[in-house]
């Protein structure tokens, strides 16, 4: 036997090793048969894309952002003469050269205007066109239509399946019950709770001094090995039984001081994917799909404290040796005067749906019908879609 | 600008808002709460009053049986563990349910009140082993009834019930001179006429003395515990012969009795000093850590006019406009914010979401020793963790991971989280309570506890919840521009509810 079935008590064991894990909520799975395997991780927060890959060829780039953008002759990677990669994600690199890699610019989900975190992750997670209007989850409704899929046993060890997995259909659960302490962009919103109540604000203060570890999760080493921790668990699982799974990475609400803030979740995220990528091997690998989204984009300006407010247009992340990468996808709008949408937020030119209903047309075999119908109702997509070509 | 009546009568006298529960509109339904409370009987003790007098008395006989046992110590040792695990365990569901009976009680004042005078006569489950059984009695019985009577038959009911008795040592105390005393070579104790005076009735500093102080605890002597049938009891022959004076008034005699020590009671009752510094301490837990005199002395004014009818002395408080004003003033306790805090997430029909899991999970799995071997051991290194493959566990096994795991939940977000924050149920540090100011609550440690306690509570409950929609259910008109604007802003929906619950707003009242 070549294969490593992780059994269900060695799930557990996995788990209670993994007592702490303080930026990932749920890790849910989705067993299946079949070969190919789909993971998708929600970057919660709203994720600047402009910042991940930075489009540092279009002129006017380094004047909206003067402390943000970077060049390749301040350490900013280059990707294909016109975007560069974040150096924060140096990590990610070889899977670039790989063609194990790719990016998708001005993705957005149908939800406009308002720009909620709560709304906007709903939207992304539901795959509906407008607010509330799905209650499941896209990929658990997907579940039901991915051929040859068959019924299969909850395992809720704890807490809840977070809704891009919720639904009719059974879900495997593992979630850490640790104390979760906040991430950095948590904890500038409890300062700004805090900032008028000056009672509040000393606590606050001294706690942060007293505890910096347990307050801001910011000790070196101890974020990265959780998220190495994590995603090993989810690509072992996707050894065994299981084809699909989901977890989320937060930290990404860079209101503040980006310069610095941005740079753990990338780590995180670049680790979760090498870590995911190590523990699967590389024959499952080539038959995986890693899509990493994120409810919305950043302003493309920076704003006055170092950082960026909630946008429109975001970037996806794919990976895996499933795809056709080293490459940047999409319809790239430009950030020219009179190109940004509201004078403010990268311009959409695709729907995120679109991209994951390519993905599970590409490794599950889901028909168009069902796609446009019962996963993304709304939704125009059929085999000719852009990101299925090429 | 001060709060709407409702939002301030259900965050200032209750424990917060609970999404569809009606709130006070009117003065008259705070005191009708307290009328009506005295009926209601609570969640505590587990079984009921009637089988917890039992169950004191069958935990008496056993501990006696082990004591009296022939064998060797070993046996023994095991037999008073188990028994301890016995009464820790009901202790525990007590305490639970105690939790509980403030997070569904729709009387929020009625609650707040068992929990003002449950601490004002304080007693410690961790005085003896038969206590865990004894002080949630204690409080069922001998305080929630009669929150609404006269402060008399309250005193009363707090000073002769065994947990007062045994917590601050009364059962040992005998009149030095009486014939018990004499027979035994033992003598009085002066903890509870100490407590009784400095604690329960006149206030520390309020003029009496050393010597009213010694006399307090020979009036006490006969005061005590039946040890067969664990009920109060008065024991002429060790109470202390003769006169004693109080504050300048003689009680007893040549024959002792029990109305020696009532009468003193009673006169303790209606003493100006009583009902300036118990007025204070109402003032200072509901209003303010230093409420505005006037308030007090109207409040002391009602006691002297009704001869300490409670209900009128709560009446003064709340027709002092202080009540209605300055909210925020007071720090929520730790056994108050988590309350309002589940109070909030409670939202569904009936027992509500959080309470339901609460109640489900509130007991440990029977075979919890078993789970802890069936563990895993700590492996030797392996890569991946590949050194864990081994039979798959049975569906029992699952089940039983499963509610080990919600009980631990539960646990985390109950009582666990008390004693982390420092306000264990029934398990006060003194004769004089939890600390009650500000300061005291409000630090960086507890204020830690409280934001894990947010964030856990907000990812075990929170899933279906908005933040925006909760903020407005639970703290309405009391939630400030700044806090709706970071909370709207939050960068996912753990997060703000748990900036709901941490807000500045949910932790003042």
């Amino acid at each position: 036997m070549t294969e490593f079935t992780l059994s269900r008590r060695g799930f557990l064991t996995s788990a209670c090793c993994l007592a702490a894990a303080p930026i990932f909520t749920p890790v849910t799975f989705a067993a299946m048969p079949g070969d190919k395997r789909f993971v998708t991780i929600v970057l919660r927060g709203a994720m600047d894309g402009l910042d991940l890959v930075q489009p540092y060829g279009d002129a006017g780039f380094a004047a909206l952002r003067p402390t943000l953008a970077l060049a390749p002759d301040k350490g900013l990677i280059d990707l294909d003469g016109h975007f560069g990669l974040n150096p924060a994600a140096a990590d990610l690199l070889p899977l670039w050269k790989a063609k194990e890699l790719a990016f998708v610019h001005a993705l957005s989900t149908p939800y406009r205007d308002q720009r909620s975190h709560f709304d906007g992750q709903d939207m992304l997670e539901s795959g509906g066109e407008h607010v509330a209007e799905e209650k499941t989850g896209w990929l658990n409704r997907a579940l039901a239509v991915i051929p040859r899929s068959d019924a299969r046993k909850a395992i809720d060890v704890n807490t809840s399946t977070e809704l891009i997995l919720t639904g009719p259909n059974n879900v495997d659960v593992w979630a850490s019950d640790s104390n979760l302490g906040p991430a950095k962009d948590e904890m500038q919103f409890l300062m700004r709770l805090y900032a008028g109540d000056p009672a509040f604000a000393k606590a606050m203060d001294e706690a942060m001094r007293a505890n910096s570890a347990s307050m801001t999760a910011e000790p070196s080493g101890q974020r990265g090995e959780k998220i190495t921790d994590v995603a090993a668990l989810a690509g072992n699982m996707l050894k065994g039984d299981y084809r699909i799974a989901s977890f989320s990475i937060t930290g990404w609400d860079t209101h503040v001081g980006q310069l610095s803030q941005f740079k753990r979740p990338v780590q995180d995220l670049a680790q979760a994917i090498n870590t995911l990528k190590a523990t699967m091997g590389a024959d499952l690998w080539a038959k995986t799909v890693v899509l990493a989204m994120t409810e919305f984009g950043r302003t493309v300006r920076e704003n006055g404290s170092g950082g960026t407010d909630h946008g429109t247009g975001g970037c996806a992340v794919l990976a895996g040796g499933a795809i056709d990468g080293g490459r940047i996808l999409g319809k790239w709008p430009g950030i020219a005067d009179g190109a940004l949408l509201d004078d403010r937020d990268l311009m959409p030119t695709a729907d995120v749906r679109e991209l994951a209903a390519a993905m599970l047309y590409r490794q599950f075999d889901v028909s168009a019908e069902d796609l446009t119908g019962k996963i993304f109702p709304g939704l125009s997509f059929d085999k000719g879609s852009q990101f299925l070509r090429g | 600008m001060s709060l709407s009546f409702p939002t301030m009568a259900a965050i200032r006298f209750g424990y917060g808002l609970r999404p569809g529960e009606s709130l006070p509109q009117t003065k008259d339904d705070l005191i009708g709460q307290v009328m009506r409370g005295a009926d209601i009987v609570p969640g505590f003790p587990v079984g009921g009053i009637e089988a917890r007098h039992t169950q004191i008395l069958d935990l008496q006989d056993r501990l006696k049986q082990v004591r009296q046992a022939d064998g060797d110590d070993l046996a023994r040792r095991q037999q008073r563990r188990l028994l301890q695990r016995r009464a820790q365990v009901l202790f525990q569901m007590d305490a639970n349910a105690r939790l509980m009976q403030s997070v569904l009680s729709p009387d929020g004042f009625n609650e707040r009140l068992a929990t003002f005078w449950t601490n004002h006569f304080s007693t410690s489950a961790a005085k003896s082993l038969p206590m865990r059984l004894i002080v949630p009695l204690y409080e069922a019985e001998a305080i929630r009834p009669y929150m609404g009577t006269k402060f008399a038959t309250l005193l009363r009911s707090a000073t002769e019930h065994p947990s007062m008795l045994i917590y601050l040592d009364q059962a040992q105390s005998l009149g030095p001179d009486s014939k018990g005393g004499m027979r035994r070579n033992k003598g009085l104790n002066e903890n509870l006429g100490r407590e009784l005076l400095e604690l329960h009735t006149l206030g520390a500093g309020s003029g009496y003395t050393q010597a009213d102080v010694r006399s307090a605890a020979m009036v006490l002597t006969g005061l005590t515990i039946d040890p067969q049938e664990m009920e109060t009891a008065f024991r002429p022959q060790i109470s202390e012969p003769g006169q004693h004076q109080v504050l300048g008034v003689s009680y007893g005699g040549a024959k002792r009795t029990r109305k020696d020590y009532l009468a003193m009671l009673d006169d303790l009752s209606v003493n100006p000093k009583t009902a300036e510094h118990i007025s204070r301490k109402l003032a200072v837990h509901f209003i303010s850590d230093q409420p505005p005199q006037e308030m007090v002395a109207a409040m002391s004014e009602a006691w002297k006019k009704t001869d300490g009818e409670l209900s009128a002395v709560y009446r003064a408080m709340l027709d002092h406009p202080a009540a209605w004003r300055d909210e925020g003033a007071k720090a929520r306790q730790p056994f108050d914010y988590i309350v309002t805090g589940l109070r909030a997430l409670n939202s569904g029909s009936d027992t509500g979401d959080v309470a339901a899991f609460m109640q489900a999970y509130q007991e440990d799995d029977a075979d919890s020793d078993e789970m802890m071997a069936m563990q895993p051991k700590k492996q030797d290194a392996a890569p991946d963790g590949q050194a864990m493959m081994q039979a798959p566990p049975s569906p029992d096994d699952e089940a039983r991971i499963k509610r080990r795991k919600a009980f631990q939940m539960a646990r985390a977000l109950g009582q666990g989280a008390l004693r982390r924050m420092g306000q264990p149920t029934w398990l006060p540090p003194s004769p004089a309570g939890f600390e009650e100011s500000f300061s005291a609550w409000i630090t960086a440690s507890q204020l830690s506890e409280r934001l894990a306690w947010a964030r856990r509570a907000s990812a075990q409950f929170g899933k279906d919840v908005d933040p925006r929609e909760f903020l407005k259910a639970t703290l309405a008109d009391a939630a400030r521009d700044e806090t709706i604007r970071v909370v709207s802003q939050a960068p996912n929906k753990i997060s703000g509810l748990t900036l709901v619950l941490a807000s500045p707003e949910f932790n003042r009242r």
